[in-house]
């Protein structure tokens, strides 16, 4: 029954292996980080032309380790390297790192508590210096410095005793074991010391305006509001970088993003890709190639399960009966999305294709809320025990297609009795205390519940991540299943993928059956790039299409 | 003079703490706040917020981070931005050229055909082309700017194909020919209420001079139309005309802010859009009392240059 | 109160030259008759359609104008375009004209305050008006919306925050000049109370001025909104408003370029009344305005 959800979910025995050998095998392979690309022969000898990457917000956070948003790692991915990469199949490759540490080769001790990783040799900052063990112990060290406003501190607090034993070499001790951290790495971008430790002032130094790194391309310019321009590092040690210029251009606005394809100004366009109705008509032009990649985002209604009118699993079902999410779909989004039943992206080997699928149906919707007790009241909507089943529904307000989506609901819902307003709020408002500390009666959102492919979604389903009740976390709807708790804090110690594969496709089964949020569907990105430009690859294990320019060369 | 320049400068400080009040109070009562960007981020704890809201000094008594700012603003220092960490007139600074560009262009054209349909409209009395001009710039006073922009886009762009729909330039080609490419359908945009506005002044300005004793001696003493028209018309009609351009700066402003943001151009305007949807409040702040500066500096050099060219106005 | 003290002089007024002048103002009589016109069709307009302007039909979405008896074609969600625009008028309109009411209240009240008490309290009062006027109205609008929950009542609440402050200066100058005449001094000589000279004595004299800056500020007001709901800080779906129709009009520009004709020349033309019914009327009372 669940076929027509399936696809995607390709992985076997085979791959499961692959991915707990990954780390030792990989590292013979180097340099040629991520596999040759098909024309491979074809590639040019000396870095040449330009590609210019369009981006509907602009990066302004070039300090990779600095609270940031998506858009930013557009650069950081270029500029910087982190010790290990998240290739598109979701295995751990070595990126700054000689290989990946696992329990295996004994990077990793087997209670989890003892790291080492070791580092290439090779490896220059784009100034000349030589990078070594030292800069990942200040890149840590940095982390975790009151004073500097980092991005995530999740498992980097947890790191104690950092030890550089030689400049190949670097060990530290964990506080408690915490799998995912490994791939947190894949995501934590080296920063150079020798520049870094004169600032006396991290947050302000000039390095956050032009950022020296180790990887494929050179910071070159920026023209704040319009464009960042950067230029091939010649000595790059991975592969590549084929191309002489990347040009990273901010369009803020969606349609005029899909213009400037169109008119062949940009040669790729990147974070927020082509909107869903630009897609039939994008996938006509000539001279341009335009795919349909899975994302890892899954867009949700989230219930604020201590509000009264959601605490019934009854009307959390009637709801879900009640979308019709095949028109949504279809007819809001072009067809390009996928249903889905879960949280997790549809390509992660984690996911659980075999859940319960949902059926749109309005009969089945009243029926339940009928057995349920829910009765329409003289105004027409169902209520009980004095709770009326009436609700609010937030989103960020200027996104059209989602507006779209919520007064089609709206009319659906209330052919069963439930009334749902709409009240939208501006993205800064949105998704600040009233999101964070669930003030929302309902909202929509599209939310990547993985971090760089891990599984691990404490932050969003355990108990201990509700803001509301004094949390640290992000499980804004204030789900709460001892069951699920259990499972994940058990998956967060575990490092074998075959074992923790078990523990969280039995989470989505609970999940599913709990319903804490309404799953509408899985992100399929519509990417777009000119004819000639090769060696690209989409990898929803990023948060970027720019994930691997140094790959990236014109067909000659 | 120097009294009336001590006097009229007193009153634009006070005027700029009133604005800076006004946009710290405005500012603050959006809820959400900076972090709200990182609220959708799943590897962002409770832990990381609490602690990035400490560092930016957002816990504090909102008194005591406006007193913070203002000490600070009074020594020169605007501040740094939220977003990229960069002093907030660098940030200004790198968006000034984009706005300044346009509004630049916008008001040659504002003044030019605003001026020649005013004066001809005023010598051509009653005529057509008089009738026509008055109501079109009710029209024109009318039309909600980024639907004129749409509407240009759709033609001009979409149906014709003859000019870009956005940007202020083609990236590899920075020749000032492009620019003026992507400069036109903007600042047509953009111009369009000052041309209004410019030739309804010009036209009563012009009847107004026309009507005095010393263009009438004039053309007695057999003057030809032209060169009456040139000599006093206009040379009387400009003086009131500087102080509009002054007055009328806080809406040149407004209007590029609109035309910026429909043409994706990358000046004040956007940065004020960007910095108020990510709530970055040194940049949004440092707007405000920018633009502020600005008009308040307008009206004064317009009042100063109407002063110093006709000494019969009062200084008061 | 304004209104009801007002009553004789306008009165007074209405059969007088002012009332000839305006009645022999072509553009003004168009402006009102277009104006009429308009609140009619968006009173009953919606009841003669065959469409809700809610209701959402995924199958008729993007039917350009005069696709069976969509008159004027659908929106993305196949709703009826006509129906929505007229809805749309309802809200826009009188968003408008509370704003207008509003504003003019603030401004009228600062004003009489501002002018006849004078000294600090009209000084501090009249510097905060120069303050407002300081900044480009748009940063403020803006910012106030981000602030606030939108809902008709509060976006109605902003825009009339910024855009009091004209009629304040015209009240203030007005009643400045006046305070010093005849009539109020006689009325002092009286005893009457301050209160009772402002509103009673000086505000029917001021009225002619008030009333043209009001006609302006309801197009001005009509356009702030369209703005402010274009850039979805305004008026929320599904309600529908002649801004936030436009929103998202730009994404369909090149597919349906109706969504952004249709609501874009509604407002234009009803700013354009309002300014005729304004222009009018300025000629109308002799005000002198630039």
């Amino acid at each position: 029954m669940t076929k027509d959800f399936t696809t995607g979910s390709t992985y076997s025995r085979r791959d499961a292996l692959r991915l707990m050998a990954a780390g030792g095998v990989a590292c013979f392979a180097a340099p040629n980080l991520f596999g040759k690309p098909a024309s491979a022969q074809n590639l040019p000898t000396t870095p040449t032309g330009r590609v210019v990457v369009g981006l509907s917000q602009e990066p302004t956070v070039f300090n990779p380790l600095m609270a940031h948003t998506e858009v930013d790692d557009a650069l950081h991915f270029s500029v910087f390297d982190a010790l290990f990469r998240m290739d598109p199949k979701g295995v751990l490759q070595p990126n700054l790192a000689a290989e990946v540490p696992t329990q295996k080769n004994g990077g990793i001790s087997q209670d989890g508590l003892q790291w080492r990783v070791r580092l290439r040799d090779d490896v220059r900052w784009h100034d000349g210096e030589p990078f070594t063990a030292e800069d990942v112990k200040f890149t840590l060290e940095l982390i975790t410095n009151p004073k500097f406003r980092a991005w995530r501190t999740a498992g980097h607090s947890l790191v104690r005793d950092i030890t550089v034993v030689s400049p190949t070499e670097i060990t530290w001790r964990m506080e408690e074991a915490f799998a995912p951290y490994l791939s947190f790495l894949a995501e934590t971008f080296i920063v150079p010391k020798h520049i870094l430790e004169k600032e006396a002032d991290p947050n302000a130094a000039a390095f956050s305006q032009a950022p020296v790194g180790t990887g494929a391309f050179k910071w070159a310019q920026r023209i704040a509001g319009d464009h960042i321009e950067l230029v091939a590092n010649a000595d790059y040690f991975g592969e590549g970088p084929y191309v002489e210029r990347l040009v990273l251009k901010y369009i803020p606005d969606m349609t005029v993003l899909y213009t400037q394809f169109v008119s062949g100004d940009i040669d790729l366009v990147d974070q927020a890709y082509i909107t869903a109705d630009h897609y039939q008509e994008a996938s006509k032009l000539s001279g341009r190639v335009v795919t349909l990649e899975p994302g890892a985002s899954v867009e949700s209604i989230y219930l604020n399960l201590e509000k009264p009118q959601f605490k019934d699993p009854a009307v959390r079902q009637a709801l879900y009966a009640a979308i019709d999410r095949k028109t949504i779909i279809d007819a809001i989004y072009y067809g390009i999305h996928k249903p889905t039943e879960t949280f997790m992206p549809q390509n992660s080997y984690y996911y659980n294709p075999d859940l319960p699928a949902q059926e749109y149906s309005i009969d089945k919707a009243r029926q339940i809320l009928d057995e349920a007790g829910w009765v329409p009241g003289p105004d027409g909507i169902r209520a009980k025990d004095g709770v009326r089943l009436s609700f609010s529904n937030a989103t960020t307000a200027g996104n059209n297609l989602r507006e779209q989506v919520q007064q089609f609901l709206q009319q659906s819902f209330a052919e069963i009795g439930v009334e749902m307003t709409i009240s939208n709020l501006p993205g800064a408002v949105m998704w600040g205390d009233f999101w964070l500390k669930s003030q929302f009666d309902s909202a929509i959102s599209g939310v990547t519940n993985v971090i760089a492919a891990d599984p691990d979604v404490t932050n969003r389903l355990h108990t201990s991540a509700i803001v509301a009740k004094g949390g640290k976390g992000s499980n804004t709807g204030q789900y709460s299943n001892p069951e699920v708790d259990a499972l994940l804090e058990k998956g967060a110690r575990t490092f074998d993928p075959e074992a923790r594969r078990a523990i969280y496709l039995r989470v989505q089964e609970i999940v599913r059956q709990d319903l804490p949020f309404l799953p509408l569907f899985a992100y399929t990105n519509v990417f777009g790039r000119k004819e000639g430009l090769e060696g690209f690859e989409s990898n929803a294990n990023t948060r970027v299409a720019s994930w691997h320019a140094a790959g990236w060369h014109w067909k000659s | 003079m120097r009294g009336f320049l001590l006097n009229r400068l007193s009153q634009s400080l006070v005027l700029l703490l009133i604005v800076s009040v006004i946009g710290f109070v405005v500012l603050n009562l959006i809820p959400g706040g900076p972090l709200a960007q990182f609220g959708l981020d799943p590897s962002m704890t409770q832990d990381d917020l609490d602690r990035l809201k400490e560092q930016l000094g957002l816990n504090r008594p909102l008194w005591m981070q406006y007193l913070d700012w203002a000490w600070r603003l009074v020594q020169g220092d605007w501040g740094h931005s939220f977003r990229d960490g960069a002093p907030v007139l660098d940030v200004i600074g790198r968006h000034i050229f984009a706005t300044l560009l346009l509004m630049g262009s916008s008001t040659i054209i504002a003044i030019a055909v605003g001026t020649w349909i005013g004066i001809r409209g005023a010598t051509h009395r009653y005529s057509v082309f008089d009738y026509l001009g008055t109501v079109g710039a009710m029209v024109a006073l009318s039309i909600p700017t980024f639907w004129f922009g749409l509407i240009g886009i759709y033609v001009f762009s979409l149906q014709l194909g003859w000019l870009p729909a956005g940007n202020m330039y083609t990236i590899g080609d920075g020749s000032a020919l492009n620019y003026m490419h992507h400069l036109i359908l903007p600042s047509i945009v953009l111009a369009l209420v000052h041309v209004a506005i410019w030739s309804r002044y010009m036209r009563s300005a012009t009847l107004d001079v026309i009507s005095q004793e010393f263009v009438k001696t004039a053309r007695a003493k057999g003057l030809s139309e032209r060169r009456i028209l040139m000599k006093h018309v206009v040379g009387n009609a400009l003086l009131p005309m500087i102080t509009l351009a002054g007055v009328q700066l806080p809406s040149v402003l407004t209007g590029a802010l609109v035309t910026e943001t429909v043409f994706t151009w990358p000046g004040m305007g956007r940065l004020f859009l960007d910095s108020l949807g990510y709530s970055d409040y040194p940049v949004v702040m440092g707007l405000l009392m920018f633009s502020a500066i600005l008009v308040i500096l307008g009206n004064l050099i317009a009042d100063i240059a109407v002063a110093v060219i006709d000494p019969r106005i009062r200084l008061s | 109160m304004t209104a009801i003290a007002a009553n004789s002089n306008l009165d007074r007024w209405w059969n007088s030259r002012t009332a000839r002048r305006f009645m022999s103002h072509h553009l003004a009589l168009l402006g009102m008759v277009m104006i009429a016109l308009l609140t009619l069709a968006c009173v009953l307009g919606p009841y003669l359609l065959p469409y809700d302007s809610l209701y959402i039909d995924l199958r008729a979405r993007f039917a350009p104008p005069l696709t069976g008896s969509h008159y004027l074609g659908t929106d993305p969600l196949g709703r009826d375009v006509a129906a929505r625009l007229f809805m749309a008028g309802r809200i826009s309109l009188l968003v408008g004209f509370s704003a207008m009411l509003l504003s003019t209240l603030i401004g009228t009240l600062v004003g009489v305050i501002a002018g006849y008490r004078g000294g600090w309290l009209g000084m501090a009062l009249m510097r905060t008006v120069d303050g407002f006027l300081s900044f480009p109205s748009i940063f403020l609008v803006l910012a106030l919306a981000a602030a606030l929950k939108p809902s008709p009542i509060m976006i109605t609440v902003v825009i009339a925050v910024s855009s009091w402050m004209e009629v304040a200066r015209i009240v203030e100058a007005e009643v400045r000049s006046l305070r010093e005449r005849e009539f109020v001094q006689a009325g002092r000589m009286l005893g009457l109370s301050g209160t009772h000279i402002m509103f009673r004595e000086i505000l029917p004299n001021a009225i002619g001025p008030i009333i043209v800056a009001a006609t302006l500020t309801v197009a001005r007001a009509i356009l702030m909104e369209a703005y402010i709901s274009f850039l979805g800080y305004g008026i929320q779906p599904p309600l529908p408003s002649w801004g936030n129709m436009l929103n998202g009009a730009q994404q369909y520009l090149g597919t349906a370029p109706w969504l952004a004709i249709i609501p874009g020349a509604a407002i234009t033309i009803a700013v354009t009344s309002f300014n005729f019914i304004g222009d009018g009327l300025r000629d109308a009372f002799d005000v002198r305005g630039d």
